[in-house]
């Protein structure tokens, strides 16, 4: 019994806080609310109307998924070759390690801030500045749809590859030195040494790399929110950069449709834990062959 | 009460009743309750900055000494919150008696049944007293008044004379053409970015004077269907478009200030609310810098305005004191004590909702008159439903035109199929 009370505090906290805020979501889902006149049961129309009329909702989907592939992909592979180039215990791979992976512990807030004066159309802007000194004409970065994805992806890599960096390194120096010493014996070079013993020997650390990536890249909001409050309400310029919290923020916020947002929410909800389920299936798949 | 206990609180009739009892939900609904006669101490969400929540403290500091029984504190909250925050409030049902918010706001959260219903509370002078433009845009289709016109902000053009004159402008330009010949002269004379455009940039708020100088609408007046396809709007939108395919303006915020400053531009289309804040914040052109109404197009001037309300939650144990205090911000008492303490605490003007007093502001006259023109044609923004809703989707099919090529008419006509689908 003690043992059982002394999870009675976690447990309360659990349900309070966490469980019974998710099941109200869920009910909201099904509901007509505007947060102030009691929820109105719709049954699925809010789901009917997201996943087959809204066109916005597509927009975000397809921003969210072009954003995800290219951001987590990037992210990954600059990971691994950051973990691959500083993995050692040298003072140069330390300070190295530590400086890549200061922006995962800055403030997402005042990283975006910075990223909105680098494109910012002003004559401080340092993009402007330094595609100027090539006698490029000034571009409005942050008021061109065709910019918006390549400059939040940008971010999303600068800000998530020191993160993925460290766990990599991690996941390389568990690797037994002996499946190096045969190789070598056995005539392999460097990049066959990379190709047939680390990369397989990461399976499990790139999943989690991958998968925990899918879900940040899914949730994006602050960047957005941020960086194109400067041109644009939600969204950016023409919604280029709308994606699925910021369009449920906007839902439930600002347009006071608090059982629609609440059914983006589920529905972000299962797309992240279908493509989860996916990465994790194809990974064992993998593992298999 | 739970537990067979009663709150007891204080009512206008002498005695004490218990809060749940029949007694109270009546002299509740008269408006007689807590507040109107005994100590009431009120709290007030004033968005914006912290000294601006300062300068309407003291405000209501004067306030107390005709009203002893009646304390307001007030706090700032940000506009990047405050929405959400008020929503909040009006959801859980507790929070600030008193809010002040965007202008749009006492339509959107008293349609939500947030806040109360200021008709019914006596504010015929308050209404008198505000300009029949600005009143319409704060009235909900039904006639409700949830929220009243707490201060004003509009569009004005703010020019460096000496760049005009440099570029052989004699002053600032009066029409479109104008205008448009005023930009060609500052590009050829080397100033890259002649002119930007703040306040709501590249969004429809700017757009909104062109389409008012054209002479269009963006409803019919009775909000039946929306007005926005008319010809008056493509000929508004055209020309809106060329400033940023032509000229080079801004479809981004910008320091407007600064970049006049460095003499980066030569002109601005920016919020009144700059025009204090040149001198202070730029002191190395003070003298150098005018300001004048916006350009007229072929239907004459016209500008949109905005700025906040100030409304009661509907949620509040003390609607009588809250309206009072509102309806006294009108007076003239409290108008120049807060444009006095404004301009103290953070350099700016109390653009009230009264114009006529625009003469009492600590500024020169140049910068009143300019004032004074600019609020003979203001348009605040229509009250007809679903706007809300449509002002995103018509921001972007106005941005379609300049991003995308998008034909005018077309992408006016596809904006009026949202609005009248909002309508319905």
């Amino acid at each position: 019994m003690p043992g059982y009370a002394m999870l009675v505090p976690f447990a309360v906290l659990f349900i309070v806080f966490l469980v019974w805020p998710l099941l109200n979501s869920l009910w909201f889902a099904f509901t007509n609310y505007n947060g102030v006149k009691p929820p109105q049961w719709v049954g699925l129309d809010n789901f009917q109307r997201l996943w087959f009329e809204d066109e916005r909702f597509r927009k975000a989907i397809a921003n969210s998924f072009i954003y995800v592939v290219a951001a987590v992909t990037l992210t990954t592979v600059l990971s691994l070759v950051l973990a691959v180039a500083f993995r050692g215990t040298s003072w140069r791979d330390r300070i190295m390690r530590t400086l890549f992976f200061l922006p995962a512990v800055t403030s997402t807030i005042a990283v975006a801030l910075i990223w909105r004066w680098i494109f910012s159309v002003e004559e401080f802007g340092l993009a402007n500045t330094v595609i100027g000194w090539f006698g490029i004409e000034r571009v409005q970065w942050l008021a061109s749809p065709g910019w918006t994805i390549p400059i939040l992806v940008l971010m999303a890599v600068w800000g998530g590859c020191g993160y993925g960096m460290v766990i990599f390194v991690a996941g390389i120096n568990a690797i037994p030195e002996e499946h190096y010493e045969s190789a070598r014996l056995d005539g392999a070079n460097g990049w066959q040494q990379f190709w047939y013993i680390t990369l397989p020997q990461l399976k499990p650390v790139t999943t989690y790399v991958v998968i925990t990536g899918l879900i940040s890249a899914f949730q994006l909001f602050e960047a957005i929110y941020i960086i194109f409050r400067a041109v644009s309400s939600v969204g950016g310029v023409q919604d280029s950069g709308l994606m699925l919290v910021p369009y449920l923020y906007d839902m439930g916020f600002t347009k006071f449709q608090l059982g629609y947002a609440s059914a983006i929410a589920w529905t972000l909800f299962i797309i992240i834990f279908v493509v989860s389920m996916i990465q994790i299936r194809v990974t064992r798949a993998l593992k298999e062959l | 009460m739970a537990g067979g206990t009663h709150a007891y609180q204080t009512c206008g009739c002498g005695g004490r009743v218990p809060a749940d009892s029949g007694l109270h939900h009546k002299w509740w609904q008269r408006g007689a309750g807590p507040g109107s006669r005994g100590p009431a101490t009120l709290t007030f969400w004033s968005v914006g900055a912290d000294e601006n929540a300062q300068a309407f403290q003291a405000a209501a500091d004067l306030y107390k000494q005709s009203h002893p029984d009646t304390t307001i504190k007030v706090q700032a909250i940000s506009w990047d919150d405050g929405h959400a925050k008020v929503l909040t409030a009006a959801t859980s049902k507790s929070g600030p008696d008193i809010i002040s918010g965007g202008m749009s706001w006492g339509i959107e959260f008293g349609e939500l049944g947030g806040m109360l219903d200021l008709n019914d509370r006596d504010i015929a002078d308050v209404k008198s007293k505000t300009r029949p433009e600005v009143m319409k845009a704060i009235t909900s289709p039904d006639g409700s008044v949830y929220g009243v016109s707490m201060d004003n902000a509009f569009y004005l053009l703010y020019y460096r004379p000496d760049l005009l004159a440099k570029a052989g402008i004699s002053g600032p330009p009066k029409t479109w053409d104008e205008l448009f010949t005023a930009l060609d002269k500052l590009k050829a004379a080397g100033i890259k970015t002649p002119m930007v455009e703040n306040f709501g940039t590249f969004e429809w708020l700017p757009w909104f004077n062109w389409l008012k100088q054209a002479g269009g609408s963006l409803y019919a007046d009775d909000c039946s269907k929306a007005t926005i396809d008319s010809d008056q709007a493509v000929l508004a939108t055209t020309n809106w478009a060329r400033q940023y395919t032509k000229y080079g303006v801004p479809k981004a915020a910008t320091d407007a200030g600064a970049g006049l400053a460095k003499g980066e531009y030569g002109m601005a289309i920016d919020g009144s609310w700059v025009v204090s804040g040149l001198d202070s914040g730029h002191p190395e052109i003070k003298g150098k810098w005018k300001v004048a109404p916006l350009p007229s197009g072929p239907a004459g001037a016209g500008t949109f305005v905005g700025g906040r309300i100030v409304g009661v939650m509907s949620y509040t144990k003390y609607p009588k004191a809250a309206v009072d205090f509102i309806k006294w911000l009108y007076s003239d008492d409290a108008i120049k004590k807060l444009q006095t303490e404004v301009f103290n605490k953070e350099g700016a003007l109390y653009l009230s909702p009264r114009p006529e007093l625009v003469d009492s502001l600590n500024t020169t006259d140049d910068v009143k008159a300019a004032l004074k023109t600019t609020m003979e044609t203001v348009t605040g923004p229509p009250n007809c439903k679903g706007w809300e809703l449509s002002g995103a989707d018509v921001t972007k099919k106005l941005q379609s035109v300049v991003n995308d090529g998008v034909d005018p008419k077309k992408a006016l006509s596809e904006a009026a199929t949202i609005m009248n689908n909002n309508l319905k």
